[in-house]
């Protein structure tokens, strides 16, 4: 395959001067051009991840060579894209303010055809070997953090299955984890975690119930009630993890062990001092594992059990208000009545390849971040800001909108596409409309069957005319629905998923 | 007029310029895109207006195109009329300096209009 031809950004106000270079250099690069700063400066924002190099001259109006190359450093651009400066310009104070803003090269005018061209060729070899190294780094990160989170996953859930449970429970404590976390994060800095840590406690807390290899199969998965003695056997599971952990010769000062401490020991300790196994109160017990607990809790009244049916989520959270559990730091409890209504669409909605890819964003973002050893990225850069973008815009849009996924089999609805259609906001593959006030059964049936509407696999939108039942009257209605086919090798496309936009004719 | 004799009549040297971009044919079309750019008039147009910043970018401007055609002398009057308005103000030189800048200016040009 022949490789695309690099991208030079050329920025002179004088016509000719952009000619003149874009002639020479035309036969291996493609060339776009700016006549000023703000110019050069859009088409930097817009472009960041495609161009290989900018060619700059130094005196223009608007911003000059200088103030351009201040924004670069400003926004972290003179990293990643080399920039050469070509002026006429021979005061030596200049000419040594620009290298220190970040220039690689000086090239004076009158240049020579020859020169410039090398000069050119090298810098962007040199930027894209040093590309191709981080992007090297970054795919060995993201493999290993995949592993890393898989290998806890799959000890966890080892555990969780010999105690006959379904082996979602670890990865339901992760999720409510992360969003306890957040928004007491959000509401407090009274604690001594930031956003950082995140990442390891969530993991740590994959690992609170691991103590429980230590409890008898009797005890364990006893079906009626435990008698006293038994019981005690069983809150051992929290020293007896303590101990193993601090029997393991590595790590010890590691974040993620002294989070794995705190949560498998006094995830069962209570604010009011009535927990187990060292009746700590209040502050005292660390937060990673006051929040693991809640956590837990939650899940634990939310899912069957072998000694009990699932409660429904408003009745798990009154329990909880009501401290049947034990009692809970109250802001906490404020935390959890914040991301309610979230976390039912979250656990409904689990997916555990998104999971590690969230892990890997974490240490990405932190690495990127990192004052001492700044990796430089733009195209990943790009994309963690696009997703945050897109994020936002589906919180924030009003229109109707749904989308499907069939892997696995859910639909989400935008808030107002709940309200006007009469369905809930995330729909299961059985979901059932209760009471068909407001045609909810006949609107579902429809979008069901756009859904299955079979067409050749592009990535363009398509428009179908449909009537939906909208406040209890039939409204004709325009559906823009665009369908995304994932390629395997060597197979046929498959839906993977289904987006649609309802509009009201007016 | 050849390229070669229109060096030689403005007492520069064509085999440097092609020393540097390769091309007779890419020297020619640069010099006739010089008729048409705008830094001389900008620059007097600066004089006039007694804007001396805008009259420095426009000297700068000028000494860099006239140095990438070949035209050494224009591109050294109009470095020392740059250097004399790097403060961006007119000083008592300035008006002398430009004066020396348009006579270059004006040779090359006649010398261009004359190119087969």
């Amino acid at each position: 395959m022949d490789e695309k031809r690099p991208l030079i950004l050329i920025v002179d106000d004088v016509a000719m001067n952009r000619a003149l270079l874009s002639d020479v250099l035309s036969d291996k690069y493609n060339i776009i051009e700016a006549e000023n700063g703000n110019e050069a400066l859009l088409l930097l924002r817009e472009r960041t991840s495609e161009i290989s190099l900018v060619l700059l001259d130094m005196v223009m109006p608007e911003k000059d060579g200088m103030e351009v190359l201040a924004i670069m450093n400003k926004n972290g651009w003179i990293n990643e894209i080399p920039v050469i400066m070509i002026s006429g310009e021979t005061a030596h104070a200049l000419i040594e303010g620009a290298y220190m803003l970040g220039v690689t090269d000086f090239i004076g005018r009158p240049f020579d055809e020859m020169v410039l061209k090398n000069r050119v060729n090298n810098t962007i070899r040199l930027y894209k070997k040093q590309k191709s190294l981080s992007d090297l780094v970054l795919n060995q990160i993201y493999e290993k953090t995949r592993n890393n989170s898989m290998m806890v996953t799959m000890l966890s859930h080892i555990v969780e299955f010999r105690n006959g449970e379904s082996g979602m429970h670890v990865l339901h404590i992760n999720t409510i984890t992360e969003m306890l976390l957040r928004e007491l994060l959000h509401r407090t800095k009274k604690y001594t975690i930031n956003k950082n840590d995140i990442g390891v406690i969530c993991t740590a807390s994959s690992m609170h119930d691991i103590g429980k290899i230590t409890i008898p199969d009797e005890i364990l998965n006893k079906p009626g009630k435990l008698t006293p003695e038994e019981f005690n056997i069983m809150k051992g599971h929290t020293v007896n993890c303590a101990q193993m952990l601090n029997a393991v010769p590595v790590g010890k000062d590691e974040p993620l062990m002294k989070y794995a401490y705190e949560i498998c020991r006094w995830h069962h300790e209570r604010w009011d001092g009535r927990g187990y196994p060292d009746g700590l109160k209040g502050d005292e017990i660390p937060i990673a594992a006051q929040i693991v607990s809640i956590a837990d809790v939650y899940d634990a009244l939310t899912s069957e059990r072998c000694y009990k049916h699932a409660f429904t989520h408003e009745k798990a959270l009154e329990m909880i208000h009501n401290n049947e559990c034990g009692v809970f730091n109250p802001l906490l409890i404020e935390c959890l009545d914040a991301i309610a209504d979230k976390l039912v669409i979250s656990l409904q909605t689990f997916d555990w390849s998104k999971q590690a890819d969230k892990d890997f964003f974490y240490i990405a973002d932190a690495m990127m971040n990192d004052q001492k050893h700044p990796i430089y990225n733009q195209a990943f850069r790009q994309f963690i800001d696009e997703r945050k973008k897109s994020h936002f815009f589906e919180t924030t849009l009003d229109g109707i909108l749904f989308e499907y996924t069939f892997n696995p089999a859910v639909m989400k609805l935008t808030t107002k596409a709940a309200t006007k259609l009469g369905l809930p906001r995330t729909i299961v593959d059985d979901y059932k409309p209760g009471d068909d006030t407001h045609g909810a059964a006949e609107n579902l049936e429809k979008i069901k069957k756009i859904l299955k509407r079979h067409s050749a696999p592009k990535d363009k939108p398509f428009l179908i005319k449909q009537t939906f039942n909208i406040d209890g009257k039939s409204t004709p209605c325009n559906v823009k629905v665009l369908q995304i086919w994932a390629k395997g090798q060597n197979e046929a496309p498959v839906l993977a998923s289904v987006y649609g936009h309802i509009d009201v004719i007016h | 007029m050849t390229l070669s004799e229109f060096y030689s009549s403005l007492g520069e040297s064509l085999d440097e310029v092609l020393e540097r971009l390769r091309m007779e044919s890419r020297v020619a079309k640069y010099l006739g895109l010089f008729l048409n750019d705008p830094s001389f008039n900008e620059l007097k147009a600066a004089f006039a207006a007694n804007d001396a910043k805008t009259a420095f970018r426009a000297a700068h401007t000028l000494k860099g195109v006239a140095a990438n055609l070949g035209l050494n002398k224009l591109s050294a009057s109009s470095s020392e009329l740059t250097e004399d308005l790097r403060p961006e103000a007119f000083t008592a030189n300035s008006q002398a300096l430009l004066e020396k800048v348009e006579a270059d200016y004006v040779a090359a040009v006649a010398g261009i209009k004359q190119l087969a």
